[in-house]
């Protein structure tokens, strides 16, 4: 997933909540990847979750409620 | 056939010297240069050698060397072998991965980092000739690795990557193996040594 393709990263407010977000899409095999937050997003060494934009709605569906996710910003390659 | 262009690179890093060496003998027929260490007249012997130069070195009181290159006539230097010589055979910039985390203090928070790293330096232009992997960085390159992709792209760009066998054997991964290959402590000890950066994440 390093090539010149469009992709989401969801950020969080704090690492835990990116962290736990990693353990239940690892538990539901949700294709994703932890990454440092781009910075064109911000300057923050911070860390977010990648993923393809057809997983999109699962991810965001499995999260619901467990997970505090600040924002889902799309990065076009 | 022009003066002899002395080149002064005492006191200078690798790969410095070698650098200043070959733009000087691309500009003159004839250049002297200066070095202080062992690593720069090895390197600067084996430029002016791949670059069709007669050599002649003379070791100084002072503990300084002086390496006089000639070019040959009509010899056409070879640059992409030469841009190779001096990167990639001289002075290669490796990046050790003793441990699966990066830093020390929380292991869980080791292992991000470590992720976020391997995914920058598979992104960023300036990739490592040499990665090393030993300990239990040797749980980064076998399959099931959450950093394998970054780790066979940057194989893919050319990225020569080492695995400990003895590592693997005390992990009993050696049949789990997804990047790199199989190495010893031969060519570890040796590219550590040769290396003209080298990286401890």
């Amino acid at each position: 997933m390093n090539g010149q393709v469009s992709y989401f990263v969801m950020l969080f407010k704090t690492m835990s909540h990116a962290l736990k977000a990693e353990k239940i899409l690892r538990h539901e095999q949700l294709p994703h990847k932890l990454i440092p937050i781009p910075k064109q997003i911000s300057s923050d060494c911070g860390i977010c979750l990648r993923f393809a934009p057809q997983h999109r709605e699962p991810i965001e569906a499995c999260l619901n409620n467990k997970v505090e996710i600040e924002y889902i910003h799309l990065i076009v390659g | 056939m022009g003066e002899v262009k002395i080149v002064i690179a005492t006191g200078l890093a690798c790969p410095q010297p070698v650098v200043l060496a070959k733009q000087a003998i691309e500009l003159h027929d004839q250049i002297k240069v200066i070095v202080d260490n062992d690593t720069a007249l090895e390197n600067i012997k084996r430029l002016g050698t791949k670059m069709g130069c007669e050599v002649k070195t003379e070791k100084k009181n002072d503990g300084t060397f002086e390496i006089d290159l000639t070019r040959k006539a009509g010899v056409v230097p070879a640059k992409e072998e030469v841009i190779l010589s001096t990167s990639v055979l001289s002075c290669p910039f490796v990046i050790v991965l003793s441990e699966n985390k990066m830093g020390r203090g929380n292991d869980e928070l080791g292992y991000v980092v470590v992720r976020a790293f391997l995914h920058t330096i598979a992104e960023q232009s300036q990739k490592p000739d040499v990665m090393i992997f030993y300990n239990t960085g040797v749980k980064l390159v076998v399959q099931g690795s959450e950093v394998l992709d970054d780790l066979k792209a940057l194989e893919m760009a050319g990225v020569e990557i080492l695995v400990c066998g003895t590592c693997l054997n005390y992990f009993e991964v050696k049949d789990k193996l997804g990047v790199g290959v199989v190495s010893n402590m031969y060519d570890i000890a040796a590219t550590m040594s040769r290396a003209g950066r080298l990286i401890y994440p």
